[in-house]
């Protein structure tokens, strides 16, 4: 009965296997499950670029952007003090050939500042061909991936065609791929022969029942050769001779090597590009109405540049509400992100120069929901964050990190 | 080695009985290799295994400090059921190599051809030496005490020396991205990984300076020590869990 | 394996395909590997084919058709063969096991050792291949849901199978082996029992990863409950045991034959 139960959960398994619809483009990358608030409020990316999204194996791709350190930093998450800024990929169907943050090359993990401005470069080498969804993301420790706008990315090419040639210190240049390989499956097949070779020569004997039952029967003494002690003897002289032998053998032939390095990356701020400038903005009051699927912001806006500004922004965990009088997203960048009618302000009138207002700011779009960033309201940390962007007539633009408490209207 | 010396001991069955009772051998030693594959395996990743995972794990303070420690558990374990009842000195060895055969495939069939991670990115650590010699030394000496002091020790003191010429060419130094690094530091940084970002490694960051920037023996003489307490202990706790209690109730 | 009935308690065994009369169950044994090894590796090849095209975000409906389908039909299959794998052991039982000969009971040994054998060649697939399987694979997905597409297998189906041929096992011993009945076997108890709650401790490992530990550190105290839950594996040493002594024993109550 088992058997045959076990068949038909065989063939069950292959029917869902032939009957499941054929694999659709997985658009992201897990971040929706991250709470809202832990998107909304930790780090704000903006300004993410790619240089290209089509390539072959061994051709490079650059990641460009910028993020935004949230000052109102949810108390839910440890502070940032050890984060990783990475890449999610199906693996390393890339590899990261460099990677920079606020120009400076960096190559392990480094501490952010709150309320700090980054810009960031990755260059990725394609590995693998393939059809694959990238996002730059930064590691925040204990707290979870911060995932920032992803890009679809083809490799063309051979896979066996990639190589990753580094020059080692000492002068010499080795493949990654395969640099260590062969030395370590040897010394590996070396020990599993010997391994093997001492198991075998005890089951080659009669082993469980026999061999208790002779304990038993007081003829322990037999079960035990002559020959059993010299090899063991000789296991104990000989395996370490080999090991201690070996390790000189290799401290001899590789007199630099030097321990895992450690340190953490030193990243400098830069200026402030967020919150900085004539242009100020308070949110005072934050509504979230919920069939509209609509977060309706009161702000306190002061212009104290010499030119007129206009709204044209809401960004927040990588969706863009966009105000359609005043700015559109370029064409090949988190377009399906983007709710290029998703922002309105109660007045057309820009802010002038010197002026103080109170507007309302409203963004309103399905992705609220799809991106489920309406779930907010039912978190434990019910504040919301993201930047909003601000134009004059002479293009200058004016970014904002806004945060404020949300009342949901049900 | 002449035919003689190579006689296998007396045997208590012939005929049918020494036919069954080989049968049962067979059965068992499938029965143990899967078992061993499979529980030592999750013990010792569950424990140590992001050591052996990665290469930019394989430090000099924790690696071999922890990893013999770990990895002598179910040895002393084994041993403390197959030596006593039927004098077979080969716990460690069917162990280490269990783990072995679960690591290999495994490296092989998720990381490499899977996830796409170059092999020699998730190459694993031996043990086989120090179990070899475990089993020798428990064999010759019938002790545990010999056996926990002297045996526990050369377990762990092995470890490093029998990894370095597996792993010290991945310590040769390389200038990338303005810093010098480690090979094996290099696949951590290329190799994009999501789960496992730098600042998670649990690796030696300094201090061990004292004695001059010896830390690989000191952390081999701290688990050398550590190793004849644990050995003692799975000993024993081999022993209580291969009980032969019938009870009434559980 | 199972086919045990009263009316052959004292009988002299007989096997199939010429095979010794001890080894009477070896067919169905190497059969059951077959096909484990068959769903395993169907389970991997499947893996294979759409982790990576529909497994990476649990919010993608071809997500929910790829992989939350599967954990159904999971679980769906465990309840059908749950109670009737555990049913049919317990309602086949030998009522009359004061009567057995030697040789049958022979031969009940060694199916009970195919029997655990079977339970470790499942702990194999969940303790080793597909355990560490979810470390790789979380390094590709970012984590956002406690059914990844390899905790669909792991969790909830090798986890759960292993803890059926485990509880098969020890029912089997229960209810055919005389020792086994008349007590209860506390080494296999134990090597049952203590991986079940490998089992049980997904719960502390989700919470752990849901509240306080986003990355995959392998290492980390939120896995230790697997760990401590397989070493009672090596209560298989003292079923060994147990079953040398009466081997022995019952060795001694029968003829030789050359």
């Amino acid at each position: 009965m088992k058997m045959s139960l076990k068949t038909l959960f065989s063939a069950a398994c292959l029917g869902l296997c032939a009957g499941a619809l054929a694999p659709e483009a997985a658009l992201a990358h897990g971040e929706k499950a991250l709470e809202p608030f832990v998107r909304m409020r930790t780090i704000q990316w903006y300004d993410v670029a790619w240089s290209k999204a089509k390539l072959n194996v061994n051709e490079e791709v650059v990641i460009t952007g910028k993020f935004h350190v949230n000052a109102d930093w949810p108390r839910g998450v440890a502070q940032p003090d050890a984060t990783y800024l990475n890449v999610s990929a199906p693996g390393p169907v890339f590899i990261r050939t460099e990677r920079y943050l606020n120009g400076q090359s960096s190559v392990s993990s480094s501490a952010l500042k709150l309320g700090g401005d980054y810009e960031f470069k990755i260059v990725m080498k394609a590995r693998i061909p393939g059809r694959f969804h990238l996002h730059p993301f930064v590691n925040l420790h204990d707290a979870g991936s911060v995932v920032g706008p992803g890009q679809w990315m083809e490799v063309e090419g051979d896979a066996s065609a990639f190589t990753n040639q580094i020059k080692t210190l000492d002068g010499s240049v080795i493949d990654m791929e395969t640099y260590g390989l062969a030395n370590g499956v040897a010394w590996h097949g070396f020990w599993i022969a010997l391994g093997s070779a001492w198991l075998l020569w005890w089951v080659r004997r009669p082993l469980f029942i026999p061999r208790y039952k002779m304990l038993h029967a007081g003829q322990d003494a037999s079960l035990i050769s002559p020959l059993d002690r010299k090899i063991g003897a000789a296991i104990i002289f000989a395996v370490p001779m080999i090991v201690f032998g070996a390790n000189f053998v290799t401290d001899l032939k590789y007199p630099n090597a030097i321990p895992l390095q450690a340190a953490m990356d030193q990243i400098d701020t830069l200026p402030p590009a967020v919150d900085v400038g004539a242009v100020q903005v308070k949110i005072q009051r934050a509504e979230y109405n919920v069939p509209a699927r609509a977060m309706i912001m009161t702000a306190l806006l002061h212009n104290g540049s010499d030119h007129p500004v206009r709204v044209g922004e809401f960004a927040t965990a990588n969706v863009r509400f966009l105000n359609p009088a005043v700015v559109q997203p370029p064409q090949d960048e988190g377009a399906a992100l983007a709710a290029r009618e998703g922002l309105s302000i109660d007045t057309a009138d820009p802010i002038a120069p010197g002026e103080t207002r109170t507007i309302r700011i409203t963004a309103e779009d399905s992705l609220w929901q799809r991106e489920r960033l309406d779930g907010l309201i039912r978190d434990a940390d019910t504040r919301m964050g993201g930047l909003l962007f601000l134009y004059d007539n002479a293009g200058q633009r004016y970014v904002s990190s806004v945060s404020a408490p949300v009342i949901p209207k049900f | 080695m002449t035919g003689k010396s190579l006689d296998i001991p007396a045997r208590p069955y012939t005929g049918e009985k020494a036919r069954l009772s080989r049968a049962y051998d067979y059965l068992i030693l499938v029965l143990a290799l899967f078992l061993f594959i499979g529980s030592f395996h999750l013990h010792v990743a569950l424990t140590v295994g992001d050591w052996d995972f990665w290469q930019d794990w394989k430090d000099r303070q924790w690696w071999p400090l922890i990893t013999p420690l770990m990895m002598i558990t179910f040895p002393a374990a084994v041993q403390a059921v197959l030596w006593p009842n039927f004098r077979l000195p080969l716990g460690a060895t069917l162990c280490i190599s269990c783990l072995l055969i679960g690591t290999w495939i495994t490296r092989f069939f998720a990381y490499h051809m899977w996830n796409f991670f170059p092999i020699n990115e998730v190459l694993p650590a031996t043990m086989l030496p120090s179990a070899l010699v475990l089993d020798a030394i428990l064999m010759l000496s019938n002790s545990l005490t010999v056996t926990s002091i002297f045996g526990g020790m050369v377990f762990a003191l092995l470890f490093y020396p029998t990894n370095w010429p597996i792993f010290g060419m991945f310590h040769v130094p390389v200038e990338y991205g303005g810093a010098q690094l480690t090979v094996a530091d290099l696949f951590g940084f290329q190799y994009i990984r999501a789960g496992t970002p730098e600042y998670l490694r649990i690796i030696e960051r300094g201090t061990l300076r004292t004695y001059g920037q010896y830390a690989t023996p000191l952390s081999a003489f701290c688990s050398a020590l550590l190793c004849t307490l644990m050995y003692p202990l799975w000993w024993y706790l081999g022993k209580a869990f291969a009980t032969t209690k019938y009870v009434k109730n559980i | 394996m199972s086919t045990t009935a009263q009316t052959i308690s004292q009988s002299t065994p007989r096997a199939p395909f010429n095979l010794p009369w001890y080894l009477r169950d070896l067919p169905k044994y190497l059969l059951t590997f077959a096909v484990m090894t068959v769903i395993y590796v169907g389970f991997r090849m499947y893996q294979g084919a759409y982790a990576i095209s529909t497994g990476l975000d649990s919010s993608d409906p071809a997500f929910d058709i790829h992989w939350m389908r599967l954990l159904y039909l999971e679980g769906a299959f465990l309840l059908i063969v749950f109670p009737m794998l555990w049913g049919y052991l317990w309602f086949t039982r030998d009522r009359n096991l004061d009567k057995i000969t030697p040789k049958e009971e022979i031969t009940r040994y060694f199916t009970l050792t195919m029997w655990i054998s079977i339970y470790t060649f499942a702990v194999y697939w969940a303790g080793s291949y597909f355990a560490e399987q979810d470390n790789s694979w979380h390094q590709v997905s970012v984590r956002d849901t406690p059914f990844t597409a390899n905790h669909i297998i792991e969790f909830y189906f090798n986890f759960p199978f292993y803890i059926l041929m485990g509880g098969s096992a020890w029912l089997y011993a229960r209810t055919r082996l005389p020792l086994y009945a008349n007590g209860i076997s506390l080494p296999l108890t134990l090597a049952v029992v203590g991986p079940f709650m490998i089992f049980v401790s997904v719960g502390f490992n989700e919470w752990g990863h849901t509240f306080w530990f986003r990355e995959e550190f392998f290492a980390a105290p939120i896995h230790w409950g697997f760990v401590t839950g397989v070493w009672f594996a090596l209560g298989v040493g003292g079923i060994l045991l147990q079953q040398v002594m009466r081997l022995v024993q019952l060795l001694d109550q029968i003829e030789d034959a050359a």
